[in-house]
């Protein structure tokens, strides 16, 4: 059975090893991944107020099948993938009659759409994680930017499902899920899968910022897998962060000096590595006078402005710290989300070893040291899972 | 409550909603009446629709100039045309907006900038282009505004307005209305790929998408885009996601929606209902003074239907007026 923490209570393992793939799962014998590829993810207002790019659905579905060609060449027999209304499912079915039609009748996985109605909202997500997580997947390929694997971590969490994910970058900002060539994200989701390497060598355990806010006794929480940033704005509006005068704290589960986006104001003061204890913390000056310096960041795709910093700390796990501000939204993963009013109060604390990813990098050094991709001459790569 | 947290002041607030509600009343009169055979001509209406023209529309002025479609009541009330003279001109009486020769899919007023609602699928976006052209020679910073539907972006007018609004750098915006219907068709069947913006970029011009049923969402991307093409930053595309509440036209017995969708979208993509519930919500604006608004607008439309009713029908001598030949 998936092994599943208890849905209240922690939301994270004390580590890797309280992780059971889907090994003893019905459908053990041809391991599944889930693939959920967000058609709307680098939509909005940022293409127009910053030099955002923009992925055509096309190359979302090559990315697709970059993955599904790669995972079946190393034993996934079945993926599960979030049927959507943008175009995806469209021209992947299409591409996928006219290639098997052709030959190679074993060059992808056996695709099944999810039996879920596609509303076209982050709610599709939540669905497909959810339903992913009852099917029992041993992986899901997430295709999305920030807030697309956001929430497919959220949902996970919420199930108590310890499903790792494994992330390709095809949104705005693309702070978590780091740019790589599918192919070889495939090729690792494949040796996962297929059993062929063990959860304490394939996955990574990831820090994430829970947001708590309390209201009258009651207390809404939810998660940033980057970063929890505390702005003026006071309404949800077209969602997307990109004036530097309305920020005015930032919390960061990490902050690597190579991202753009809301996490590269704590990437430029002081890098706190994905897998490093710690997170940072970072209060924005209101204005010069109270201003230790002022920090010149990508916050957008081409956009690097200066943002006054007051002051900076690191962040331990486990403590949570009080939002200063009285009243604002807190965007998640450089989304507006959620927002609070006087009396109100907010917290945000780094939870560690929160959710886990497939490790590419690792996973393709060891498949290259322990020889996964080696065979006899005219061998084949084992199919289905290797015990 | 600490204050207004929206980027409007309590006045424009209020503005906001008397447009949308004008707009959701006068469509929900005409479906009424058109039923009881009041009405000549065809009516499309755009119960359902209000954020995305409203939204748009409060970042206008008379000198912007804005195409409309078949689907053009919401447009012309939201650029500020009379209702009482569009009610006129549905009835096809003298004192319409086009004197009663136009009807619903013809309602123009060139002194509010509304250069017509339009029968022809995707004929808007060319003459916006022309407006814009004129925007750009004028150097006032004025923008013009072509509406197209999710059916009409397929049209070629629409795709070479694209294409030329890019290449001479207009001040033109084309917001692509997709209610998920074209008359009758889904989109999943006439649309190959079901991003407007992937269209924009094949064009190079950005284009944006947002939820159609979200004032804000939508007052705050156009606010942007407006202002881009005002500072010479060149056209863009705004798909606005959204919802129709009737038929693509007044009789359609709509047997291509699945069973509950209308009172699904009724309860849940009610753009009305949603924006009160967020200013009312906020503290900035209360119920009674929506309630008030509400009444008055009723008021209103009964006003026009009672006027519309009673003006009279345009002659025979009307026939050879406010056309190009002198008879």
């Amino acid at each position: 059975m998936l092994h599943r923490t208890a849905a209240i209570g922690p939301w994270f393992a004390q580590s890797m090893d309280d992780i059971e793939p889907c090994l003893s799962s019905p459908m053990s014998d041809a391991p599944t991944i889930g693939v959920i590829a967000n058609p709307v993810s680098a939509r909005d207002i940022r293409r127009v107020v910053a030099n955002a790019g923009n992925l055509q659905t096309s190359d979302r579905v090559n990315i697709v099948l970059r993955v599904l060609g790669a995972a079946a060449a190393c034993g996934v027999a079945r993926a599960l993938m979030m049927p959507d209304r943008g175009g995806i499912r469209a021209l992947l079915d299409r591409t996928l009659r006219r290639e098997l039609g052709q030959a190679h009748h074993d060059a992808y996985p056996a695709l099944h759409y999810l039996d879920m109605h596609a509303a076209s909202t982050v709610e599709d997500t939540y669905t497909a994680t959810r339903m992913m997580a009852d099917a029992g997947v041993v992986a899901i390929v997430v295709l999305g930017g920030d807030g697309t694997h956001r929430a497919v971590v959220r949902e996970l969490l919420r199930c108590g499902a310890q499903i790792p994910i494994a992330g390709l970058s095809t949104g705005t900002n693309n702070a978590f899920p780091e740019m790589r060539e599918p192919t070889i994200t495939g090729i690792a989701v494949g040796l996962y899968a297929s059993g062929r390497l063990p959860p304490g060598q394939a996955l990574a355990a990831h820090k994430l910022i829970e947001v708590a806010i309390a209201t009258d006794g009651r207390v809404q929480r939810d998660i940033a897998i980057v970063d929890a940033v505390i702005t003026s704005d006071r309404y949800i509006g077209a969602r997307a962060l990109w004036k530097p005068e309305s920020l005015l704290a930032a919390y960061l589960a990490f902050a690597d000096p190579q991202c753009i986006g809301l996490s590269a104001i704590g990437g430029l003061l002081e890098p706190v590595g994905r897998l490093q204890p710690g997170g940072l913390a970072i209060e924005m000056a209101a204005d010069a006078a109270h201003a230790l310096l002022e920090l010149h960041a990508p916050i957008a795709p081409g956009m690097v402005r200066p943002v006054p910093i007051a002051h900076w700390q690191r962040m331990v796990a486990d403590e949570p710290l009080l939002v200063a501000h009285a009243a604002g939204t807190v965007a998640l993963d450089g989304e507006r989300e959620l927002g609070f009013e006087p009396g109100d109060r907010v917290t945000a604390t780094l939870r560690e070893n929160a959710f886990f990813t497939v490790d590419v990098a690792r996973c393709m050094h060891l498949a290259a040291c322990d020889g996964l991709l080696r065979t006899p001459v005219g061998a084949g790569l084992p199919r289905g899972l290797t015990r | 409550m600490a204050g207004n947290p929206f980027p409007l002041n309590k006045q424009q607030l209020l503005q906001a909603y008397r447009t949308m509600r004008t707009i959701r009343e006068f469509e929900e009169r005409l479906h009424v009446d058109f039923s009881r055979g009041d009405i000549p001509g065809f009516v499309h209406l755009y119960a359902g629709e209000e954020a995305a023209g409203t939204g748009i529309m409060m970042h206008l002025g008379d000198g912007d100039r804005i195409a409309s479609t078949h689907r053009g009541h919401g447009h012309c009330i939201a650029k500020g045309v009379d209702p009482m003279a569009m009610m006129k001109e549905i009835y096809g009486r003298k004192g319409g907006s086009c004197e009663g020769k136009g009807g619903s899919m013809h309602i123009a007023d060139l002194s509010k900038g509304m250069m017509g609602a339009n029968g022809i699928l995707g004929a808007g976006a060319p003459l916006v282009c022309g407006a814009a052209l004129a925007a750009k020679y004028r150097k006032k910073g004025e923008v013009a505004i072509s509406f197209v539907g999710d059916g009409a972006s397929n049209q070629g007018t629409f795709l070479e307005s694209l294409n030329l609004a890019a290449v001479w750098n207009l001040p033109a915006i084309f917001v692509v209305e997709n209610n998920g219907y074209a008359e009758s068709t889904s989109r999943d069947y006439g649309v190959a790929v079901d991003s407007y913006v992937d269209r924009a970029a094949g064009f190079g011009l950005p284009g944006v998408t947002v939820d159609g049923t979200d004032f804000f969402a939508v007052y705050e991307a156009a606010g942007e885009i407006i202002k881009r093409a005002r500072e010479g930053g060149g056209p863009s595309l705004l798909e606005c996601k959204m919802v129709r509440f009737h038929g693509h036209f007044e009789g359609d017995a709509q047997t291509y929606r699945a069973s509950g969708e209308i009172d699904d979208i009724r309860s849940n993509k009610d753009c009305l209902k949603k924006f009160a519930a967020a200013v009312t919500a906020a503290g900035v604006v209360t119920a009674d003074e929506l309630k008030a608004i509400d009444h008055e607008v009723l008021g209103l439309i009964e006003r026009a239907v009672v006027d519309a009713k009673a003006a009279p029908l345009p002659t025979l001598a009307d026939l050879t007026t406010d056309v190009y030949v002198k008879y």
